[in-house]
């Protein structure tokens, strides 16, 4: 369905970009009015509460980044189906919906750097030898890794040589296992989710990967009982390039505008604090 | 059970106003769509009868693109590219260089008669054609002019020919209003789709979304079936 809906979307936006050129690029500058468009029906990223406010951790987010960047800021509501092509018109300026940072889409608009991403972890058993498996940081990003990043990777490289890690098929997560503990480790792979974790509780697996996003609510219920989260949440390189801001590619001024306040979000905690008290787990960007 | 009322209540604590409210502009949206999708159905069915060969080439050329491509097709030029043609105006008539943001409501009931007005053309030309020749030679042959003849011969006789023709394009137009949710008209499929997913309970909000849709549809019929008794009142049934 969004597949059939996007690409109707390509074509009428083919369609408009022969009509007329495309909103002409503006200035912005402090003091300039920016209207972000979220979906509001993306929970916990972005939603609308039962008395129709917009609410959620990009509209928090929003909100302190326009202040970082001294400009007047309207969050508006758009539907998914539609919303890059909107943002071609000049409906609004931003998009700040949940939206991965896509080569796809970066043909089309440009992006802020990434100010969320949910970071993979391992899960174990409680019974696991590993369960009290821990580094010194929490968090790795694979790209540009640090001396303390490097010991955290060497950690788990040693905490799981000879033992078996189960992930489900075909996904980015699985593509990390083989890149750094194909040689160490033997890789499982499912074809879903539900079925590792019945081998994770069963012992067939000593371990399994995946991301935050689905282990935290499972862990909280009744069926992730008995399991734990254990080691850093790593994120970049083989995970993607996270979640940002879609701006229009004439406006470079406000990219850059985006980059510099989503930098200081991050650097102050605000985005980690923001991103906690929405997803229960940091899903900020570092 | 307890759930569900909480979910679906009245005002800022639940949903069900935000439902009733997106049924309300569902129904609104329709109505005017297919009213304007009727008129131009009456004006589309004319130019496909006409005696004048340039007519029936827009009336054919009208009702083949419209009813050959998706009406999501259609609802994103007119909404994208009326957008951008307004301003492309703005621009080069009055050198204003901001957005113009056309009315989602105005926009979609253009885009859903322009779609409904394809089908309409169709079903008003075939009932048209069901009127026996040889009433419009009789009443010829009484002296009625062709104001007389289209008001006491034609009217009531198309209109009885085409309503079972039009009940089926209005439930259509009244399903085709969730498209315009694209367009950031909040009517039912929208609400279900912002509530279910702000509250991660889709079940829910889209079965309330159906019995909505079902209860539009349901009273929509009951509707035109008295339109239609009306319309076969001088029609004696065997």
């Amino acid at each position: 369905m969004n597949k059939k809906l996007t690409t109707l979307a390509a074509v009428a936006a083919l369609a408009v970009a022969g009509l007329a050129a495309d909103a002409s690029a503006k200035d912005f500058a402090k003091g300039s009015t920016v209207k972000i468009a979220t979906e509001g029906a993306y929970a916990p990223w972005n939603l609308t509460d039962s008395a129709g406010n917009l609410v959620g951790f990009e509209v928090d987010l929003a909100a302190d980044l326009c202040k970082r960047m001294e400009v007047e800021c309207e969050v508006v509501q758009q539907a998914w189906e539609g919303i890059i092509p909107a943002l071609q018109a000049g409906k609004y300026d931003v998009i700040m919906a949940g939206m991965s940072i896509t080569e796809k889409r970066m043909e089309v608009i440009d992006f802020s750097r990434a100010y969320a991403q949910t970071p993979a972890v391992f899960v174990v058993t409680d019974s696991s030898p590993s369960a009290g498996f821990k580094v010194d940081i929490e968090r790795v990003t694979l790209e540009d890794v640090d001396a303390g990043e490097k010991a955290a990777l060497d950690a788990i490289v040693k905490e799981f040589k000879g033992k078996t890690i189960g992930v489900q098929i075909s996904t980015t997560h699985e593509n990390f296992l083989r890149e750094y503990l194909g040689k160490d480790a033997t890789v499982k792979t499912y074809d879903t989710q539900e079925n590792l974790d019945l081998d994770l509780q069963a012992g067939r697996v000593d371990a399994a990967l995946a991301s935050a996003s689905y282990w935290v609510p499972l862990l909280s219920s009744d069926k992730g009982k008995g399991m734990v989260m254990v080691g850093p949440g790593m994120t970049g390189g083989p995970f993607g390039n996270g979640v940002g801001a879609g701006i229009r590619k004439d406006d470079k001024s406000l990219t850059a505008m985006f980059d510099a306040a989503i930098n200081a979000a991050i650097a102050d905690g605000t985005a980690k604090k923001l991103a906690v008290q929405w997803f229960g787990f940091d899903a900020s960007s570092k | 059970m307890a759930e569900w009322v909480d979910l679906l209540a009245w005002g800022d604590a639940g949903w069900g106003d935000e439902m009733i409210r997106g049924a309300f502009w569902t129904l609104l949206l329709a109505t005017v769509a297919f009213t304007l999708g009727v008129a131009i159905g009456s004006v589309g069915a004319a130019a496909k009868l006409s005696y004048l060969l340039p007519a029936r080439w827009l009336g054919q050329g009208y009702t083949t693109v419209i009813r050959g491509v998706p009406d999501l097709l259609v609802i994103y030029l007119l909404f994208f590219g009326g957008n951008q043609a307004v301003m492309a105006i703005a621009r080069g008539l009055f050198g204003y260089d901001g957005y113009i943001e056309l009315n989602a409501f105005t926009i979609g009931a253009i885009a859903l008669a322009t779609v409904s007005g394809a089908y309409s053309t169709e079903v008003i030309r075939g009932a048209v054609l069901a009127v026996p020749r040889g009433q419009i030679e009789a009443a010829r042959a009484c002296g009625m002019s062709g104001w007389l003849l289209f008001r006491r011969i034609m009217v009531p006789q198309v209109a009885r020919y085409a309503l079972p023709g039009l009940g089926n394009v209005w439930q259509l137009t009244l399903k085709d209003t969730s498209l315009i949710s694209i367009v950031g008209l909040v009517e039912i499929m929208r609400s279900a789709g912002v509530a279910s997913g702000s509250t991660q309970k889709p079940f829910i909000f889209y079965l309330s979304a159906a019995v909505l849709y079902l209860a539009l549809t349901a009273g929509s019929n009951r509707v035109f079936g008295l339109a239609e008794l009306w319309a076969n009142r001088g029609v004696r049934r065997a």
